[in-house]
């Protein structure tokens, strides 16, 4: 039989609205830097994977197959635990003892290793879509644009980049949306001050955990609603012919 | 027969067969032979895992009693600190033993027995940190497990300090003694019999107690869903008798001891 023991408190969870509001701010926020830095990663990487220089390939199929193939929470876990934890011993087989010395080069606080995590895994996912995106510009642009005297790097940036960016625009909305999803993960490190966090410390605080997580998850519903529908209208704006 | 009388010897005989069962959640737990205990197992020395990953602890021997009280079996539900009450609404477990904080924000939501123990609060940080004293932690890179209660007292003072700094939360105690090794905060606020624990332990060398930190005392009950009375009420005689019978000190001295006082459940001058 199904029975649940629970009479909803609504009001409860609505009276802290806004806190939950300017949680969600922050989860905008690190998304928004997370996409900016993964994009400028992200084309640096497709352009690498396809290098002539072996060392950059083997370099951006290292990223590129980590980011992909393993959980974020991994990703982000490691960059805030596992990081740390490896210095630390390397410089204790050198005999340096950092602490000792008043530094402390492995704090590297929750908002940034969060940060950093997602970053790494959008430049990873989106270094296989722009690769996908530079294959649909046809060669002859390039061609076209050298023979009218643009250069190396104009033709690329002038010409082949913007067209690209238009045949992955729909894919990276997507990740935009997946990295507004992952920032929820940044929990499991501390981050108590976005969405998430927000929620998890007001759902201990009080134990309304239904009410908490079913107006974040509405909000985090909206807020992806929000940026398709508004990566739609730059799209309509941008890439209209 | 008259149709009124009919209607009465009728109603009188549907009454008899028909008489509904409320079947609280006592019975459910005696009728089902098995108590379901939700249990915090990274949270020495009231629940942690031995060697074969058998649950043990204060909490765990806790339960072991309460079963033994009601005549049936017991079964620990591992439960990390923010999901104690979603394993009691779900029906994954019946009875929290879960050293939670009797606050009255929490009690609108989850019925409390009176307080099985209480913690006194210590600052816990490293030795290369230069804090000695609940003071010095203005300023610092502090953190705690989220929502507990001495997460609750320690950011407000870190928000009216106002030093710099952060406040971090994590979800489980283990994470924050991580993070206190590696560097990532400087200093927590914990319980000291966990504080004393840990240190114990040996698994983080440069551990040390720095003091106590100013909270009231955070006095500690069992947990059950707030409209089952019939189990609550057992829950508060079974922590009297637990007490009155001297199980409660011998627990202590198992689990905590150390020459260590077993802390006052109880307070003068008002009942509880």
């Amino acid at each position: 039989m199904f029975n649940i023991n629970y009479t909803f408190h609504w009001n409860q969870a609505f009276r802290a609205l806004p806190q939950m509001l300017e949680g969600a701010l922050v989860t905008l926020q690190i998304a928004v830097l997370s996409m900016v830095i993964g994009i400028v990663i992200g084309v640096l990487l497709a352009l690498a994977k396809d290098s002539r220089v072996a060392a950059l390939r083997w370099f951006a199929n290292i990223w590129i197959e980590v980011a992909r193939n393993t959980p974020a929470l991994f990703q982000v876990y490691m960059i805030y635990f596992g990081i740390p934890a490896v210095l630390q011993l390397v410089a204790g087989v050198f005999g340096v003892n950092f602490r000792a010395l008043g530094i402390n080069i492995f704090y590297l606080d929750s908002y940034w290793a969060v940060l950093v995590g997602i970053a790494f895994n959008n430049a990873g996912y989106l270094a296989e879509t722009f690769r996908g995106g530079l294959r649909a510009v046809p060669p002859t642009q390039t061609r076209a644009a050298r023979s009218l005297g643009f250069n190396a790097v104009d033709s690329f940036r002038l010409i082949v980049l913007p067209q690209m960016f238009r045949a992955v625009f729909h894919p990276m909305t997507n990740q935009m949306v997946w990295a507004i999803l992952m920032t929820s993960v940044g929990i499991f490190v501390g981050l108590n001050i976005d969405l998430t966090g927000v929620t998890q410390e007001l759902n201990a605080r009080t134990f309304r955990t239904f009410e908490f997580f079913a107006l974040a998850a509405a909000i985090y519903y909206v807020i992806a609603k929000i940026v398709t529908g508004g990566a739609r209208l730059i799209a309509w704006r941008l890439f209209r012919y | 027969m008259k149709l009124p009388v009919m209607f009465g010897a009728a109603a009188m005989a549907a009454s008899l067969i028909v008489t509904p069962v409320f079947a609280d959640k006592l019975d459910d737990i005696i009728a089902s032979g098995v108590l379901r205990c939700a249990v915090v197992l990274d949270f020495p020395p009231m629940g942690s895992r031995d060697d074969n990953n058998e649950p043990i602890g204060f909490d765990v021997d806790t339960c072991a009693d309460l079963a033994a009280a009601l005549g049936v079996d017991y079964e620990i539900v591992e439960t990390p600190f923010p999901d104690r009450i979603p394993a009691l609404v779900s029906g994954r477990a019946d009875v929290g033993v879960a050293s939670t904080s009797d606050t009255l924000e929490r009690a609108k939501t989850i019925g409390f027995s009176i307080p099985y123990f209480a913690f006194n609060n210590v600052v816990l940080t490293r030795d290369d940190t230069g804090i000695e004293s609940y003071e010095d932690l203005a300023g610092k890179n502090l953190g705690s497990v989220a929502g507990v209660f001495e997460a609750i007292a320690l950011e407000e003072d870190h928000n009216e300090w106002d030093a710099g700094g952060s406040f971090r939360t994590f979800q489980s105690q283990a994470d924050v003694f991580l993070a206190l090794n590696q560097g990532q905060i400087d200093a927590t606020v914990v319980t000291g019999t966990v504080a004393a624990a840990t240190i114990e332990s040996g698994n983080f060398s440069g551990f040390k107690i720095a003091g106590e930190a100013p909270y009231l005392v955070d006095y500690v009950s069992l947990i059950a869903l707030r409209q089952e009375y019939g189990l609550l009420n057992y829950l508060n005689l079974f922590v009297h008798q637990q007490y009155r019978t001297g199980r409660y000190e011998e627990l202590f001295e198992k689990w905590v001891g150390g020459g260590a006082q077993p802390p006052s459940l109880a307070l003068n001058g008002i009942y509880y």
